[in-house]
């Protein structure tokens, strides 16, 4: 029971990144990205041929694969997204599926569908009274939390956050105060790639590296962010957290095939009861 | 080589038949539906179910399996539109298809799982000899897919089709003007879901066998390219843009023999990434797709 709740904070926290990423790009960009699941795992087989096929260590792949990654997203808003931007969501929305598809086919072509993992030492897992906790999964609750409080200064303090904020509050208002948003678009794609990549090594790490790996999370993570309030940096945050828990805890009552339920049913709960989300705010169209 | 192109036309009409529902769903109702491969999968499901288990009869079972995915669809779109807008549709529709593919997938007391369910009846397969059936199945479906585009045709001309294009281009000026947003989209839904239902019993009847392999996300990737190359709203299109995606697929079997050194999971990968890379092009460099929608035009003297 214990144990199941903290494996649950566990895949709340794995969660984390990639639904902040989600919000930010809902945020500034307006339309759910269905490429970020894709985009997760292309990072993690990115970080995985410079990991075990360079020998790298885990760390030093990473660091650069998200900052490599986030060039990469930048180049495929370029390409893809840029000039669709006045097409309205739903275009936007299909242009991602199909880029989804590209993306995780990419890494079908280049290492097949055999599931990999890191190479990594084997170590013991640690106890904590009752509570087993592996060194992956300490791994992630320091790197997730250092990674949030980093966006949390990001996001408040400096000036390149506040503006992707007012972008996403109100891009024609931020324009007016001298704020370009394809400078915005672009800096949010560059954390957001970089958000994904760290979140798509973590879940390579807590699972494996294979092609669907990323879209298995695509809808928890849809859920999480909503639940948070589209848009939310902090609700993202909390969202994670509650699915993750509420997911993991269910297999205790519902067999855990139909774990992927769990989030569909938040979805609609929160549609029905409070469509902002927790933390987001209601607002009112045209 | 004659058969082939006779199993291929077959292929081609229930693709065909998918990708007007779709193109009904998005290119006339402006709502997208990601839960494709789940409906469809649903469809071939509640079909040979009905059949096997049921005891129905070919016809009954299709017409059952189309108001199964029809009230399914229906009632997706009623309990995500009554709240919210296109984003979260998109989403759920995303979440329901990949929860009906786990249906298919764990409960094995009912769809044998990944077995799957094989020995699925076919429509006369007693009465039409075995060498003939073939031609018999394509006359089938051909006259469906006729079908399907009469039945759409009208629906677009008819006031219902007005509305679903006013709800599609400005749904706050359709409820304005007081039209009921809400049901106007169930009704869309559903009844591209019954017609998913129907593409799905073909494809049942088709193999005769299915599980759950055969309706991944591919399936989705298949019709939206079919939907955008045709172009939104028209249906001739539609059609040709199926087989024109169907032919591709099909005849890029045959690169196995030119293109030895790539395996079967490479080359399944490559036609993915054609097929979304052509998707994207096409939105980008020609949105509109290569037919148009019908427009009601009046001769001016």
């Amino acid at each position: 029971m214990l144990q199941t709740a903290f494996n649950g904070i566990v895949t709340g926290i794995i969660m984390t990144l990639p639904a902040l990423a989600i919000t930010l790009l809902f945020g500034v960009l307006k339309f759910p990205n269905f490429a970020v699941g894709a985009m997760m795992t292309v990072a993690a087989y990115m970080a995985f041929a410079l990991n075990a096929g360079l020998g790298w260590p885990l760390t030093v792949a990473t660091v650069t694969v998200a900052v490599v990654f986030g060039g990469i997203c930048i180049v495929i808003d370029w390409l893809t997204f840029r000039p669709l931007r006045e097409r309205g969501g739903i275009t936007l929305m299909v242009a991602s599926l199909g880029l989804g598809f590209v993306l995780e086919n990419l890494a079908r072509l280049a290492y097949g569908n055999t599931a990999r993992s890191f190479a990594m030492e084997l170590a013991r897992p640690f106890r904590f009274f009752d509570i087993r906790m592996n060194r992956e999964q300490m791994i992630t609750i320091v790197v997730s939390t250092l990674a949030m409080l980093a966006m949390y200064v990001l996001l408040t303090k400096m000036p390149i956050g506040r503006a992707m904020r007012a972008v996403a509050d109100n891009p024609s208002l931020a324009l007016v105060r001298g704020i370009e948003s394809p400078r915005i678009i672009r800096w949010t794609w560059f954390i957001a790639g970089m958000l994904l990549a760290v979140g798509g090594v973590l879940i390579g790490m807590d699972r494996a590296i294979e092609p669907l790996m990323g879209s298995s999370y695509v809808i928890s993570v849809f859920a999480a962010a909503i639940l948070g309030g589209l848009g939310s940096p902090l609700g993202a945050f909390i969202g994670a957290l509650v699915i993750g828990i509420v997911s993991e805890m269910s297999t205790l009552v519902i067999p855990p095939n139909y774990r992927i339920g769990i989030p569909l049913c938040v979805i609609a709960l929160i549609l029905i009861f409070r469509p902002q989300g927790l933390f987001g705010q209601a607002y009112i169209r045209k | 080589m004659i058969s082939f192109i006779v199993l291929m036309s077959i292929v081609i009409c229930f693709s065909a038949i998918l990708a007007l529902a779709l193109n009904f769903q998005w290119g006339l109702g402006g709502m997208v539906n990601f839960g494709l491969a789940g409906l469809y999968a649903l469809g071939a499901y509640a079909c040979a179910l009905l059949m096997l288990k049921g005891g129905f009869n070919t016809f009954f079972a299709t017409i059952g399996a189309m108001v199964i995915v029809g009230v399914i669809s229906g009632l997706v779109a009623f309990v995500t539109l009554r709240v919210a807008e296109e984003d979260y549709f998109a989403i759920v529709t995303l979440g329901v298809g990949e929860m009906l593919r786990l249906v298919a997938l764990n409960e094995d007391w009912l769809t044998r799982g990944a077995l799957g369910l094989s020995g699925i009846p076919r429509p006369f397969g007693e009465l039409v000899p075995a060498e003939y059936y073939a031609y018999f199945m394509l006359a089938i479906s051909a006259m469906l897919v006729a079908a399907t585009v009469w039945f759409l045709n009208r629906v677009a001309r008819s006031p219902f089709g007005r509305i679903m294009r006013a709800v599609r281009e400005d749904d706050v000026v359709a409820a304005t003007l007081g039209k009921y947003v809400l049901w106007a989209r169930v009704r869309i839904f559903a009844i591209g879901g019954a017609l998913i239902g129907l593409a799905g019993s073909l494809h049942a009847f088709y193999y005769q066998y299915i599980d759950p392999t055969q309706f991944s996300t591919i399936v989705i990737a298949y019709a939206f390219m079919a939907v955008i190359a045709g172009g939104r709203g028209a249906h001739a299109g539609t059609i040709i843009g199926a087989a024109v995606v169907m032919v591709l697929l099909e005849g890029s079997r045959f690169a196995k023999d030119i293109i030895p050194w790539l395996d079967s999971d490479q080359l399944s990968a490559i036609r993915i990434i054609i097929i979304g890379v052509g998707l994207i092009l096409l939105l980008i460099f020609r949105p509109q797709g290569f037919l148009r929608e019908y427009r009601l035009q009046v001769e001016l003297k």
